[in-house]
């Protein structure tokens, strides 16, 4: 042992250095806490947290009741019953819409599968519940929690519009819009 | 009314104000444990109960109170309940001996009392360290109690522990007792006025200023030892919560849990004060005399000679505090090295060095 780790260790020398850290970090005092409930952080752009169904511009839903979410979904959280929109035989809709949120993991599957962009991540994650069964929501549910967090909505689709005209080759019978 | 009778009254009242002095610093220390522990981590500690969570010591100890009282089957349930008892009330009754301010007499009632220390005994120093020992079988018989495996390991290692570090507790006081020549808190608290050149940390003789007595080995042996002591961290082997739950009171909840706790911090106040009285002069300030002396108002000399008091013993306070949020645990072979192997030779070799230096140059 040297004379200087001698001196070292009698003056208790890297303990003293250990002391000093963190009185450093008592006097430059810099919280990293989030005093959640009363602050809330940022969340990121791409956030993804509650699933919701969303609306067109008029109130009409999006859904088309394709079931591809329910293809989609790795977890089988969404079930889907679909049905003819009662007097327009090619038109089609969802009649129920189940979401079992116990056990959704939030990958967004289902968001990507749909060809309509009826379902929306929105950014709610305050969900906790006392009963279980409060997390097993149906389409109403689903369409108010995207009418809260959506308020500006897509315009709907003209069935005549350019995009999507190529599929209305059996609806020639019908007036067209002009343009 | 008998003179008997009166002095009883009044030493009750004064038993009375001090433990409440006592229990309130208790209380303190558990916030202000939790928040200083929370800015050296940086983080904020209690913030919820009240402002800057100020009310965080009220809200638990209600909630302990209101908490169910746990006897684990297979447990010997008189020993049970006196553990925390004999824990409690040892670690309250070493306060009986401990001055906290000047040591002048109040009469009230034709009586002559000293308003600043319940009892002035010429063995005070003697007192707490029988006390303290006490303190321990209150430990071990928690953890032998219990009926669990882990409250019995704990309560064994706080056994071993408290005997080798009570001897370096009380081979380092021997230096300041040899200095002082009595055993009486108020006595070596007196013999350290005028001056911090005149505490026992520093040395000086009545007449001097060099450091001839210097029992600054003593003082860091003394400190060391009493966090081992009260089994505070790094030497927190008895209640290593990583490896043994929570050690001796592993089975305890409710009130007898609370009783454990607020006992760790009355010791470490206890310790505190004795620190402050020994080997940092007590209620005396760092200057010779008192700024309330000087300016003419000698009547209240006594609260300048308690805030000193007070902030000496708030300084060790914070000291266990900022120890604890900087080292880890030792382990307990380190431990008992380091107790047996260092700090026992140290305390030898000061008392040793004390005794040729007061030959030579005698106070």
């Amino acid at each position: 042992m040297t004379f200087t780790a001698w001196i070292k260790t009698i003056t208790f020398y890297e303990i003293l250095i250990g002391m000093k850290a963190t009185m450093s970090h008592m006097v430059h005092y810099r919280p990293v806490t989030e005093q959640y409930p009363h602050e809330k952080r940022t969340l990121p752009d791409n956030y993804r947290g509650m699933l919701a169904l969303l609306r067109y511009d008029d109130g009409t839903e999006k859904c088309v009741g394709c079931d591809l979410c329910e293809a989609a979904c790795p977890s089988r959280v969404i079930r889907v019953v679909s049905a003819e929109v009662p007097g327009e035989p090619t038109k089609r809709y969802s009649k129920e819409y189940y979401m079992d949120m116990t056990r959704c993991l939030f990958c967004g599957l289902c968001v990507d599968a749909c060809p309509v962009d009826a379902l929306g991540m929105t950014r709610e994650f305050e969900w906790s519940v006392y009963d279980k069964r409060q997390l097993h929501l149906n389409k109403e549910q689903l369409l108010a929690i995207g009418d809260r967090s959506f308020p500006v909505r897509e315009k709907q689709l003209e069935l005549q519009h350019p995009n999507v005209a190529f599929f209305n080759v059996a609806f020639k019978h019908l007036p067209q819009k002009p343009g | 009314m008998t003179e008997l009778s009166l002095r009883l009254a009044v030493t009750f009242a004064q038993i009375l104000a001090e433990m409440s002095i006592v229990m309130i610093t208790v209380a303190t220390m558990t916030y202000f444990e939790r928040k200083v522990l929370g800015w050296m981590q940086d983080r904020m500690g209690p913030m919820e109960v009240g402002p800057y969570g100020l009310l965080q010591p009220v809200a638990d100890g209600i909630k302990l109170f209101f908490k169910e009282d746990i006897v684990p089957a297979g447990a010997n349930k008189a020993m049970f309940a006196l553990a925390p008892m004999l824990t409690m009330v040892v670690s309250m009754i070493g306060f009986a001996v401990i001055p906290f301010g000047p040591n002048m007499t109040l009469d009230i009632f034709g009586i002559t009392i000293k308003p600043f220390v319940v009892a002035d005994i010429n063995i005070g120093v003697l007192y707490i360290l029988a006390i303290a020992s006490i303190g321990a079988y209150g430990i071990i018989l928690g953890g032998w109690a219990s009926n669990s495996k882990y409250s019995l390991l704990g309560g064994l290692r706080a056994a071993a522990q408290v005997i080798s570090y009570e001897l370096n507790v009380g081979l380092a006081l021997i230096g300041v007792l040899m200095l002082a020549g009595t055993l009486s808190l108020v006595q070596i608290t007196e013999a350290q006025a005028g001056g911090f050149w005149h505490w026992f940390i520093w040395g000086g003789r009545p007449d001097g200023f060099f450091p001839i007595h210097t029992q600054i080995f003593a003082f860091v042996v003394f400190i060391i030892s009493a966090v081992a002591e009260t089994n505070r961290i790094p030497f927190d082997l008895p209640e290593a919560e990583s490896e043994l739950v929570a050690g001796f009171f592993t089975e305890y909840s409710g009130m007898r849990f609370a009783f454990f706790v607020s006992a760790e911090y009355a010791n470490m106040t206890l310790v505190s004060c004795v620190a402050a009285a020994l080997f940092l002069g007590g209620w005396n300030a760092p200057y010779p005399g008192t700024i309330f002396e000087y300016i003419g108002l000698e009547q209240l000399a006594w609260v300048e000679h308690i805030v000193w008091f007070a902030a000496k013993v708030y300084f060790f306070l914070f000291l266990f505090i900022w120890i604890r949020a900087t080292l880890p645990r030792l382990r307990y072979d380190q431990l008992m090295r380091f107790g047996w192997k260092v700090m026992l030779p140290i305390a030898l070799a000061n008392i040793i060095i004390t005794s040729i230096t007061l030959y030579f140059f005698p106070r």
